[in-house]
């Protein structure tokens, strides 16, 4: 062997545990979620008083994305905000100043919003345990994300266009309507959908601000609990002696694993199909 | 104290007959000089021809003069008026002095709607639909296009995107025009189409036009601006200029180029 091989041989063997690791735990996941996996325990609610440990997880999945959805909604529209306004300030030191508040957002443990978000929205506002508290302290969660994906989206549209739209006058509001939006707008949404996925995989944020562990099913106001997958699947993984329980426990991650990466996958093909029209 | 008003009453009225004044304007981008210190006059109306080597700092003057580069030293005045205190600002001021990019860039829209894109508010920009015609024919576009206005103008060739660059930029009426290298990859016949066409603009209003094709420079006639390094060189009526042209640096550059071409020496 030349030493050519042998560099390659070692570089395909470090590189192994990266391909190996994801494969092999979505099989495990899905080997254990197994028994219990069909449309049936998708598709059905709690039955009865059993706290979800034998039944369907419709409610939970439902939960899941309806407080993803509530925390995207609201994140976006400041996420987008803080976009533009980090392009319009183009050469100016506030461009840095945003990025590091962006950055040490990112740097807090979603457990400190969890706690945060308990103190001022479930105590100090008395919004309860509830959609509206768990979905305010998801989106800061996910603000930062979202903000540094838009800012990549808008970052990529080639300078051209807007020196162009600048050059024959326009004022920033109608370059940011006119050129910016429309052609950004698959980068925007491709971020939205991996700001969903981030989302819908929190568990410590939602832990003490939105979700009860059963009984609760599609709320009928902001102000009602829900109940999710990843606490259901937190609560059940604490019954370990009861083996419904733990079954019940695989099948909700193997659920919450695949809605995950529908997100994640929509997002790469819409980045791939962006990508390849720009060019 | 006599004289000083005597000589700040004369400056005004010669800011009044010319269109432009640029006294002392310097550049610096990523902390290199692109312009020195820059002065000149345009008259109120007609073509004025802004010559000089490759990254002589023609492209960025231009993009001062209309705003789209803030930050510079100096002073412009159009029209009488400083061009840092516009009324209604930066934006207006581009509407004002219109500025065709060396490169042609059309935005991935109909053709249509590239002629149209300058115009200030939607329901203005629908009625200036039927005028189309109008400003792709001064750009000597419309032969061509009218067939497709509908078509992605994206497709057009590189001549072609630069002359609905050209529409574009006239659709929004600016009082003075700001061409750079309008005419660069276009056949002669397109050439001549598109200097006759400006040349009646310039009946009304100011052009600044740089180009690198000297023969143009002085088929255009009126006044010519050589520029070098950031610095503007010499400045006087073509026929002159090119006749005998003052300054060493002037002298070289157009015979190199009179060589180049293989033309009369
Ligand atoms: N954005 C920029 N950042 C830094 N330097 C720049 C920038 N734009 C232009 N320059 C520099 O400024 C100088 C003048 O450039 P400019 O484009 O104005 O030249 P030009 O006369 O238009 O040349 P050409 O005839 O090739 O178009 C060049 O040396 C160039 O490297
Ligand atoms: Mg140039």
């Amino acid at each position: 062997m030349t030493r050519g091989h042998w560099s390659k041989l070692l570089i395909a063997l470090l590189a192994l545990p990266a391909l190996l690791l994801p494969a092999a735990s979505l099989g495990y996941i899905l080997w254990r979620a197994g028994p219990v996996l069909d449309w049936a325990f998708v598709s059905s609610a709690d039955e009865g008083m059993g706290f979800g440990v034998a039944s369907g997880i419709l409610p939970q999945l439902t939960g899941s994305l309806l407080l993803a959805f509530s925390a995207c909604l609201l994140a976006a529209p400041v996420a987008l905000g803080c976009a533009l306004y980090y392009q319009l300030c183009a050469g100016t030191g506030r461009r840095g100043i945003l990025l590091i508040l962006l950055q040490m957002l990112q740097g807090i443990p979603p457990i400190v919003f969890g706690l945060a978000g308990l103190l001022i929205f479930v105590y100090l506002l008395d919004w309860g345990v509830s959609l509206a508290s768990g979905a305010v302290v998801l989106a800061g969660v996910v603000l930062p994300l979202l903000t540094v994906n838009v800012i990549d989206a808008l970052q990529r549209l080639p300078t051209h266009y807007s020196e162009s739209a600048r050059s024959l006058g326009l004022r920033d509001g109608e370059l940011i309507m006119r050129v910016w939006l429309p052609m950004a707008w698959p980068g925007i949404l491709t971020g939205l959908l991996l700001a969903m996925a981030r989302a819908l995989s929190e568990t410590a944020p939602i832990l003490f601000t939105a979700t009860v562990f059963s009984g609760a099913g599609w709320p009928d106001s902001i102000f009602e609990p829900v109940t999710t997958l990843q606490t259901h699947v937190f609560y059940l993984a604490q019954e370990a002696a009861d083996e419904q329980a733990v079954a019940t426990a695989w099948g909700s991650a193997a659920v919450l694993v695949g809605v995950v990466l529908i997100f994640a996958l929509l997002a790469q093909c819409l980045r791939r199909m962006s990508g390849s029209r720009s060019d | 104290m006599n004289t000083q008003i005597n000589i700040e009453s004369r400056q005004r009225t010669q800011a009044a007959s010319s269109s432009l004044q640029v006294r002392g304007l310097s550049l610096r981008l990523d902390g290199r000089v692109v312009l020195r210190d820059v002065t000149l006059q345009l008259p109120a109306t007609g073509i004025t021809t802004l010559i000089g080597p490759s990254g002589a700092g023609k492209t960025s003057l231009l993009r001062c003069l209309n705003g789209l580069l803030e930050h510079w030293q100096g002073e412009v005045r159009i029209a009488g008026k400083d061009t840092r205190q516009w009324p209604g600002g930066w934006d207006a001021l581009r509407r004002h002095v219109g500025l065709l990019g060396q490169k042609p860039c059309v935005f991935p829209l109909s053709i249509r709607a590239n002629v149209v894109f300058g115009i200030q508010g939607f329901w203005r920009r629908r009625r200036a639909a039927a005028r189309v015609e109008h400003y792709l024919r001064q750009a000597a576009l419309w032969d061509e296009v009218a067939e497709r206005l509908q078509q992605p103008a994206q497709r057009l060739s590189i001549g072609q995107q630069q002359r609905l660059c050209l529409a574009r930029a006239l659709a929004v009426k600016p009082r003075m025009l700001l061409l750079d290298e309008p005419t660069a990859s276009l056949d002669p016949t397109s050439k001549h189409l598109i200097e006759r066409s400006i040349g009646r603009l310039a009946n009304e209003l100011p052009v600044l036009w740089v180009t690198h094709d000297l023969e143009q420079a002085r088929r255009l006639g009126g006044q010519v601006v050589f520029m070098c390094e950031g610095r503007i060189i010499e400045q006087g009526a073509s026929e002159a200029f090119f006749r005998r042209p003052q300054r060493l640096e002037s002298r070289e550059f157009i015979n190199w180029q009179v060589c180049d071409c293989g033309g009369p020496s």
